[in-house]
């Protein structure tokens, strides 16, 4: 694990942004309402729902949203993320079968 | 995410169903249970709350101090807690004559949920998550705040399990107000530090 | 995992990426700032995730100055760390 005295102070996950140039100006729109869809609103509470359970705990949901592909990380809306790392959560601990979500989504 | 398909089978309106329906059939969660979570929400998740210790605080100079010393302690006299387990810790920063706080979490979008609602598209944006820490004012005058030029910024990332509430300086002539009314005054921006108040 | 650094302290992010999961951030290695606060005590993510949770340990907020991190002046950057992730400069 120790890596010595070669620096690796730039190698990252994509999660880590700050400093990030091109990203350009910030939308600061406001809503009065938390979620933009219904969809959200579950993935939400299905997020809390399961750490409430100990299905995992909040460091190991960080880590599968991390370990999305970079493209997808940065193209994804911020509920697509926490839903994809219910999917990878729930297929690891072997809740669900990921040959059975995909069939289920294309039924 | 203006033309999202809901019909489409890799939209996630229609994933997100799907995953529901086979979690609830292998006995891990119920549709009534996160029916019942979703309708405690905008009671137990909001910024309304975030806005009513800042009042308290405008008032009360010893719940002030409490506050500033032991976040936790001194919500809780007002029936609050910043939930997420016992490993989480709220930190209530004080704006100042000197010092202007401002809350980002580069690595995720860590925020005190029980505090302020669900946080806003902007705070979990890659453009905020990127830019605040190296740029804060340019940030801050992209949301139409110009802080004085001797104030110093401080921006604070929340990449552990600390929480931060922002403590804006009360606005100058509303010595007559209720806490009432004084925490009409208060808004999300400004409990995050986007704002004055 | 006792505190080995104190309020006022100087101390100096690690340089390094442990691969996988970390609340380490980049912009923040190889830096040094000053210690102020010692918030509470708890498992490092890093060993968490990698399923050998070891022992709690101090979380330290740790302030930076722009002119260190960006080369420009005028903010300050405050950030928690790990015990793990310092080093004394």
């Amino acid at each position: 694990m120790d890596v010595g005295p070669v620096s690796l102070a730039s190698v990252a996950r994509i999660n880590d942004l700050g400093g990030t140039e091109g990203f350009g100006p910030i939308d600061t729109s406001e809503s009065s309402e938390p979620f933009h869809a219904d969809w959200e609103a579950r993935v939400y509470a299905l997020v809390f729902a399961l750490l409430g359970k100990g299905l995992y705990n909040i460091d190991e949901f960080r880590d599968a949203i991390e370990r999305l592909p970079p493209a997808r990380y940065l193209e994804a809306s911020y509920y697509e993320k926490w839903l994809a790392a219910i999917e990878t959560l729930v297929v690891e601990r072997g809740v669900v079968d990921r040959d059975a979500v995909e069939e289920a989504v294309r039924a | 995410m203006s033309h999202v398909h809901t019909d489409e089978p890799d939209s996630p309106a229609h994933r997100g169903r799907v995953l529901e329906r086979l979690l609830e059939e292998a006995g891990v969660v119920t549709g009534a249970e996160l029916d019942a979570f979703l309708d405690r929400l905008p009671a137990t998740s909001s910024p309304a709350n975030g806005a009513r210790i800042v009042a308290r605080a405008w008032s009360d100079d010893e719940f002030r101090q409490r506050l500033l010393d032991d976040g936790a302690a001194a919500i809780a006299e007002l029936g609050y807690s910043v939930g997420g387990g016992p490993a989480v810790v709220l930190r209530v920063v004080e704006n100042t004559e000197q010092v202007h706080n401002v809350v980002v979490c580069t690595l995720c979008s860590c925020y005190p949920l029980a505090l302020l609602g669900p946080s806003p598209s902007w705070y979990k944006s890659d453009a905020y998550r990127a830019r605040v820490v190296r740029d804060p004012r340019g940030v801050l005058a992209e949301f139409g705040y110009f802080p004085n030029e001797h104030v110093t910024i401080n921006v604070l990332d929340a990449n552990a399990e600390t929480r931060y509430l922002v403590l804006p300086r009360r606005p100058a002539g509303t010595d007559g107000l209720s806490e009432e009314g004084l925490a009409k005054l208060v808004t999300r921006r400004g409990l995050i530090g986007t704002a004055a108040v | 995992m006792p505190e080995i650094c104190r309020i006022g302290d100087r101390v100096r992010a690690q340089a390094r990426d442990r691969g996988g999961h970390t609340r380490l951030p980049r912009y923040v290695r190889g830096h040094e700032g000053t210690i102020v606060a010692v918030h509470c005590s708890s498992l490092l993510p890093d060993r968490v995730v990698a399923g050998d949770a070891g022992d709690r340990e101090p979380v330290y907020a740790v302030r930076f100055d722009s002119a260190e991190l960006w080369g420009v002046p005028g903010h300050t950057v405050t950030i928690e760390l790990w015990q793990s992730y310092l080093e004394l400069p």
